[in-house]
């Protein structure tokens, strides 16, 4: 039953990928600026300029565009990057290990603290330790995270000096990041896990659980925390997709490498190419997380998978 | 992007927390081995390929030696050409070539290497390096004839591009279109151990070099042994990493964190002469500067000197042309100068008919004298924009910003939809002046919009007629003057370049030569015993 609704899903995606193809060509090609603007230097002709947009087929029309990259894309080739100069997908490849160890171990981080800190605010409502993980939360919510990132180097590198200011270089660096990122994350799922407790807990089956005697710890971990996991899975899921590109701004004050920063220099330059193909990876990051979200609740939950029969 | 333009200026304010907290250093210019933060404008290069890439390094000049060597006051000094004749019609150039200098893999460099690396530029963007040589002819093994197309004074300047660095032959022929990413072999002081792009770059040291050009001290092996380029897009994570002992030289410092780096005991500061200016270009085609009377009271509303000391805290200097001052085409007559007069402004819109009104801002026929001044999402560009803005008021004129990406902006500037703009450029060849005013190039780079029959005349004597290096500069100097005279920009500051380094881990020669911070110094560099 499983297996069919996961193939259900999973061809969804073809079509759904096709229209955000085209969404995210029309918006890349509608936004004002011209690559070449960026490729040509002091001293070049202004036969130069025409050549070179004729050598990257910006010369051709939107729809003949559209087709080429599109075409190019199935055959698995994402095209060369007209500004940044290197094949498309070579440049995603450089940059993917690096949005994977930063997101991945900012995403693990931000879980598993996230859930323990929900599991306790619920567990100690009403008193201040309820008070003090919402005001955790209030605050991972609101601060921002580059700001967030210079006060951990000013205080764990610059005055401790326990860890480097910036780089890449080994897991020493990785740690003031995934500690900047997972801040906001953890203040998420700790939200969303302590509102789904007092959500499942204020149902008639949990009252009849405590009226059979049942142990409140019992109580919490057979019941209350597999039914109160099924909205924070899909939190999660969803966040699948901001692994590979949600750490644009840590990346920028960490000095790093990612995804992220890939497409805003990208951007920055209307390298198309590369923002068409970094959008596509980014697009099928979040419809393959909502995919394994949507399926793990379907494990969970057999109302889902009997709705799809 | 504006977020990271935000990010930049907020970041900038925490700096100023950091810089109350007291910090040591720690020494990690150990065994030899320096670290650099390369500066912002040259973050995200993609390939170490000179003739291939359109961005290119400062690690670039380390791995590869050019022909010849410019220095600041536009020079030209042998290096691996050891002399150079140019023909009295200036259709042949012949230079001798230094003995005895091999590639990174052992290959030779003599005039076989020139023959085979001229014509690689063709169907390349930097194709128009070479555009004006015909063809090259092996004199004998250490002598080449450049033949040219036409007579090609700027050819010594494009030699000493560090996209002319020489690249090896067999290297480069046998690698194609990925040569420069894993391996890139030249002559150079030192030789690419690793290549991570947008992170870092390592070089070590070449032990075989002894060919250093007169630029440089050292003309043996470079002192240090390696040098990690990093790159730190955030100006305050480099300059806390220079605090902290994570890099030993920060290129490329921002005028802002002057203050805060020399207040710091053991860091050094080396202010060098910029190779660029800002100025307001002004769109001729766009009423009222349509009127030159306008333009000229525009120019003349705008403060350089007041700009310099309360802006720039008076480093760099004034700007009063188009062009950086060691270049000699901007030796320009006295009274072509632009430079504050607030009186002579006054009057000259008085003239043009536009009155003071009531509220300080100049009318005529009812219409308020309200342009339109765009600038780029960069906070020093933003904050020039805002001073300009200040000063036109003072003469009533009522500027309103509008603040786009730096490639928007380019659309509107095409789109004619522009009056004033703030902007900056760098680049030190008088050739600047027909990037930004030639009447084929108008909307951009031409965002003056000039089109005139005397100026495209003047520039194509001086682009393309001047036999001899002198009479470029003289055909330039007449092009600017006219450029000058028309009222087609305001100038407004010549900033200047500032390198940071840690005192206790390097020692950095106190005279640099050559246009920018590159191999010539590198090789100097030397680590504190």
């Amino acid at each position: 039953m499983i297996l069919k609704y996961s193939l259900q899903r999973l061809l969804m995606i073809i079509p759904v990928s096709l229209a955000i193809s085209v969404v995210i060509f029309l918006i890349v090609h509608l936004l004002p600026g011209d690559p070449i603007d960026n490729l040509i230097r002091v001293g070049s002709s202004p036969e130069d300029r025409i050549a070179l947009s004729a050598k990257y087929g910006l010369d051709r029309s939107l729809i003949a565009q559209y087709f080429l990259w599109i075409g190019q894309v199935m055959t698995g080739d994402f095209g060369q990057a007209i500004v940044l100069r290197r094949p498309v997908a070579d440049l995603i490849a450089q940059n993917l290990p690096y949005s994977l160890q930063l997101g991945g171990l900012a995403f693990l981080f931000s879980s598993i603290v996230g859930i323990i800190l929900g599991i306790v605010a619920w567990a100690s409502r009403n008193t201040w330790g309820e008070q003090l993980v919402k005001g955790f939360i209030l605050l991972g919510s609101t601060v921002p995270g580059f700001w967030l990132a210079l006060l951990m180097i000013l205080l764990f590198a610059v005055n401790l000096g326990w860890f480097p200011v910036s780089g890449a270089r080994d897991w020493t660096a990785l740690v003031l990041p995934v500690l900047t990122i997972g801040f906001g994350g953890i203040a998420l799922v700790a939200r969303v896990t302590r509102v789904a407790l007092l959500e499942v807990g204020k149902q008639d089956f949990i009252t009849l659980l405590h009226a059979k005697g049942l142990s409140r710890t019992a109580i919490l971990f057979r019941h209350l925390i597999p039914h109160a996991l099924l909205p924070v899975v899909t939190i999660l899921a969803l966040r699948i997709g901001w692994i590979l590109g949600g750490a644009v701004t840590v990346e920028f004050v960490f000095g790093r490498s990612g995804l992220g920063s890939l497409l805003i220099r990208a951007l920055g330059q209307r390298d198309y190419p590369v923002v068409q193909g970094s959008l596509l990876m980014l697009a099928l990051a979040v419809m393959i997380g909502t995919l394994i979200g949507d399926i793990a609740q379907a494990a969970m939950d057999p109302r889902i998978r009997e709705a799809t029969k | 992007m504006r977020h990271l333009k935000k990010l930049r200026l907020l970041s900038s304010s925490a700096l100023l927390s950091a810089s109350i907290v007291t910090m040591g250093f720690s020494s990690i210019a150990m065994a030899g081995k320096a670290t650099v933060a390369l500066p912002s404008g040259e973050l995200g290069a993609t390939s170490y390929d000179p003739i291939r890439s359109s961005k290119l390094n400062t690690a670039t000049s380390l791995i590869y030696d050019r022909l010849v060597e410019q220095d600041a006051d536009q020079s030209f000094h042998p290096h691996l050409a050891t002399s150079w004749t140019e023909s009295a019609d200036g259709m042949s150039w012949t230079f001798k070539l230094r003995d005895g200098v091999k590639f990174h893999d052992g290959e030779v460099f003599n005039a076989d290497t020139i023959v085979s690396w001229i014509p690689d530029f063709k169907d390349t963007e930097n194709a128009f390096l070479v555009a004006a040589i015909k063809s090259v002819e092996v004199i004998d093994p250490l002598t080449v004839k450049f033949v040219m197309e036409r007579p090609e004074p700027n050819l010594l300047y494009n030699l000493a591009s560090t996209f002319m660095g020489v690249p090896g032959q067999k290297s480069y022929d046998s690698l194609g279109e990925e040569y420069g990413v894993t391996t890139a072999i030249g002559t150079g002081p030192f030789k690419l151990t690793s290549f991570e792009i947008g992170l870092e770059t390592v070089v070590t040291r070449n032990d075989d070099y002894a060919w250093a050009s007169d630029l440089s001290s050292n003309q043996g092996a470079a002192h240090l042994e390696s040098v990690t380029f990093r790159e730190i897009p955030d100006q305050s994570t480099a300059f806390l990493e220079l605090k902290t002992g994570g890099i030993d030289l920060l290129l490329g410092v921002p005028t802002d964190f002057l203050s805060i780096l020399k207040a710091e005991k053991n860091v050094g500061v080396i202010t060098m002469a910029g190779t660029g200016i800002s100025y307001m270009p002004i769109n001729t085609t766009s009423a009222p500067f349509d009127d030159i009377k306008v333009r000229q009271a525009t120019a003349l509303a705008v403060n350089q000197k007041s700009i310099l000391e309360n802006v720039y805290k008076g480093v760099g200097s004034e700007a009063n042309h188009f062009l950086i001052d060691t270049l000699p085409a901007g030796d320009v007559k006295k009274e072509l100068l632009v430079s504050f007069d607030s009186a002579k402004a006054n009057g000259l819109l008085d003239k043009a008919g536009w009155a003071m009104g009531d509220g300080g801002v100049r009318m005529k026929d009812g219409v308020p004298l309200q342009v339109k001044l765009f600038t780029q999402n960069d906070s020093d560009l933003k904050r020039l924009t805002q001073v300009v803005q200040a000063q036109l008021k003072d003469v009533g004129m009522d500027a309103v910003i509008t603040v786009f990406d730096s490639s928007t902006i380019r659309d509107e500037y095409k789109k004619n939809a522009h009056q004033l703009a703030v902007r900056s450029y760098d680049w030190n060849n008088a050739d600047i002046l027909e990037w930004f005013f030639s009447g084929t190039r108008v909307g951009y780079p031409n965002v003056s919009m000039w089109t005139d029959e005397k100026s495209e005349m003047l520039k194509d004597t001086a682009m393309t007629k001047s036999t001899t290096s002198a009479e470029r500069v003289a055909n330039f100097k007449a092009y600017h003057e006219h450029i000058l005279s028309s009222h087609l920009f305001v100038p407004l500051y010549q900033p200047a370049q500032n390198i940071a380094f840690n005192k206790d881990t390097v020692t950095v020669p106190e005279k640099v030569r050559g246009p920018r911070f590159r191999s010539q110094t590198f090789v100097d560099i030397d680590v504190v015993k």
